[in-house]
């Protein structure tokens, strides 16, 4: 809605937490508040807890109700369940060029009378539809509009009716929620609610219990689903009245594509078939282009380098080093991998990736649902860890948590690319990314032999594949090079002007002296890769573009061999998260996930990278 | 019969979601329950989950087995 979303798929449960956006739109200020996508109001995943409190807390003017046209009988019982809170609302059918591919007409006047809220056909993707959208949600605030709520069968109403009648004052001043909505939780089996009504006033909750039961009894149908077979039934009756399907057959391109990748052989296919173009394209790509700049930029340092001496030159020599390490080593890796990473996400395929792996991650611990978040976790471990919070269980949360750090992320994909990928070629190249990935199954499958809880199993939705818009890619691409660009690039520059100053000083010899017991006599390094390494937890980047600068020399080969740098390149992936990584942790799993992250990427990294070392030093 | 024993390409009807109200929810806000037309279009490899279709609207979930265990259905043969 912001014009941008920093990380969703097209499937909801990517956004967990809300992100607030100022909006002007015909001179006026909007608080936009992008809430998570979910399916229900439910209290059983963050996701859905998220939306709910902040909708309930009383601070939207009105809701912008987006909705899934090609989906609508299930999107409705999500709009009646918003309907159901009494708060202003507009309705924006979304992928409504997807419904009418499918056949399905809405009558929009229709949904209008029946549930009070004006609709409006939107493709989000092509922004058509939202301008008029907008228009209608602010015409809805400033007005004095209040939904229809929708009226269930008479025996519910009258249950309704009945607890209605009881429903004790205290509830009424002590919680600020909408009596008939909290009802109707209570009738949902709400855990959340359930309880907080129990503090409130025991004897009521016992009463809706009671009520509830009758209902259940009557109607012979499970306790919990009985109120929600009505809504069922209410929604699939205003369904019949708003939409028309028509029937279509055949097969076209985009079914025909999905039908081949939802097949065994076809899926693996595309999935080995895509992994590998995308790293292959974004190496290809980006030795092109490093290829083209580094001439013109080597000659143009010679001339920075002449400029000064003494103090002044080190600083300006330094600064020079670190900003052409980023335009000329980063930059042409990152940007097709990040192109590339947006048109993966924007397709549908991460779910269909999901399913496919489901059955091989279980056996390691995992959960099928973490796929996505290791995914991710290729671009940037940071959205990476914000994304498992879909996952519901804790232990797979902390599991899926502790393994992306394991994950290359793009910065240190380019560390792979630039020294595995240039100095030792290929087949080196694809054994460090195969390596990698036995052993992030080999830590989760002992993560998940310390905490042997059965996972629950995994539900998720399989949306239509949809071809990717190269407005969005570019878009999504963007924001995420953004963060390099005006956060990670200033970093290193002032990093490699401290590293020259360090240097200058000697200080760097006493950084590389206490590392030296891991770089020197574990990975068998030179000293000098102690301070490059301290600087990548900094940025992972920085231990690449530090390391001609601290090894003195352009031509890396010349000082370590072809087995140091891979025990350089494997020990750089999986050692101490960087920072930012550090702090998402700390954030979402708390200080122990942290720690323990930390612990236990330092110690993989000295048992692999030390390993391989060791070993190569017996031939 | 249960979910996971239909076969690829069978459509059935669900007659009961069995596991605790919990399961009944999160079933529900898939659209699954009591009375839905679905059919099975694949169950993913190394015991993955099973990708069911709902036959009305043609939304797609995928499902893990242990939760297919817990879904009753009738299966019906094609008209």
């Amino acid at each position: 809605m912001a014009g941008f979303k920093v990380n969703t798929g097209n499937f909801a449960g990517t956004t967990v937490s809300f992100t607030e956006t100022k909006v002007f739109f015909e001179g006026r200020t909007i608080r936009l508040i992008d809430l998570p996508g979910t399916y229900s109001i439910s209290s059983h995943d963050i996701a859905e807890k998220v939306a709910r409190d902040y909708l309930l807390s009383g601070n939207a003017d009105v809701i912008i109700n987006v909705l899934d046209a090609s989906l609508l009988s299930r999107s409705l019982e999500f709009t009646i369940q918003i309907l159901e809170m009494n708060i202003p609302m507009v309705i924006g059918l979304n992928m409504y060029d997807e419904a009418q591919r499918k056949g399905i007409e809405i009558d929009l006047d229709g949904l209008k009378n029946l549930t009070g809220s004006e609709a409006y056909p939107i493709i989000a993707v092509e922004g058509s539809g939202v301008h008029e959208l907008f228009e209608a949600a602010i015409r809805v605030a400033d007005s004095n509009f209040k939904p229809v709520k929708p009226v269930y069968d008479r025996d519910v109403e009258e249950c309704i009716a009945a607890i209605s009648r009881q429903y004790p004052k205290a509830l009424r001043n002590g919680l600020a929620i909408d009596e008939r909505f909290l009802i109707i939780r209570l009738l949902e089996m709400d855990e959340d609610f359930e309880k907080t009504v129990g503090r409130l006033d025991k004897a009521f909750l016992e009463y809706v219990i009671k009520k509830r039961h009758e209902l259940a009894e009557i109607h012979n149908w499970p306790e919990s689903g009985v109120f929600s077979s009505h809504r069922h039934a209410f929604v699939i009756d205003l369904f019949e009245k708003i939409a028309k399907v028509s029937r279509r057959t055949g097969m076209d391109l985009r079914e025909k594509i999905d039908h081949f990748i939802i097949n065994p052989v076809g899926g693996f296919t595309a999935i080995i078939g895509l992994l590998f173009f995308m790293f292959y394209t974004s190496f290809k790509f980006g030795d092109l282009i490093s290829g083209l700049i580094e001439p013109p930029l080597d000659h143009l340092g010679e001339f920075v380098r002449g400029m000064a001496g003494g103090f002044a030159g080190v600083m300006i020599s330094g600064l020079y080093d670190g900003l052409v390490a980023g335009a000329g080593i980063v930059l042409p890796y990152l940007v097709p991998l990040l192109i590339l990473m947006a048109i993966l996400e924007d397709s549908g395929l991460l779910p269909r990736i999901a399913f496919m792996v489901d059955g091989i991650l279980h056996r390691f611990g995992l959960h099928g649902k973490s796929v996505i978040p290791l995914i991710l976790g290729y671009g940037c471990s940071v959205p990476a860890i914000m994304a498992a919070r879909s996952l519901e269980h804790e232990r797979d949360r902390i599991i899926t948590m502790l393994i992306i750090p394991f994950i290359p992320c793009s910065a240190r994909t380019v560390i792979i690319l630039a020294l595995a990928g240039k100095y030792l070629g290929g087949t080196y190249t694809t054994l460090i990314y195969l390596g990698n990935i036995m052993v992030i199954l080999a830590v989760s499958f002992g993560l998940s032999r310390i905490n042997v809880d059965m996972a629950p199993g995994i539900i998720m939705d399989v949306p239509p594949l949809r071809r990717p818009y190269l407005n969005l890619v570019i878009n999504k691409a963007w924001w995420r090079l953004r963060e390099f660009l005006f956060f990670a690039w200033p970093v290193i520059a002032v990093s490699s002007v401290v590293l020259a100053i360090l240097s200058y000083m000697g200080l760097d010899r006493t950084i590389n002296a206490v590392l030296s017991p891991i770089t020197s006599t574990i990975l068998n390094l030179p000293d000098q890769t102690g301070i490059t390494l301290f600087l990548g937890i900094f940025r992972k980047e920085l231990t690449l573009l530090m390391l001609n600068q601290s090894l003195g020399t352009a031509d890396i080969t010349m000082i370590l061999s072809n087995v140091q740098i891979l025990v350089l390149v494997v020990f750089t992936v999986l050692y101490i998260p960087c920072i930012a990584t550090i702090a998402t942790l700390w954030k979402e799993g708390g200080w122990k996930t942290a720690f323990y992250s930390i612990l236990l990427n330092t110690t993989v990294a000295i048992i692999v990278a030390g390993g391989i070392a060791q070993i190569s030093k017996l031939f | 019969m249960r979910l996971l024993d239909l076969k690829q390409g069978d459509t059935a009807t669900i007659d009961k979601i069995n596991g605790g109200r919990n399961m009944r929810f999160r079933m529900d806000g898939f659209g699954l329950r009591a009375g839905k037309r679905i059919r099975l279009i694949m169950a993913a490899p190394f015991r993955g989950p099973l990708l069911v279709e709902d036959t009305e609207s043609g939304a797609r979930t995928m499902i893990g087995r242990g939760m297919a265990e817990d879904i009753e259905v009738s299966h019906q043969e094609p008209s």
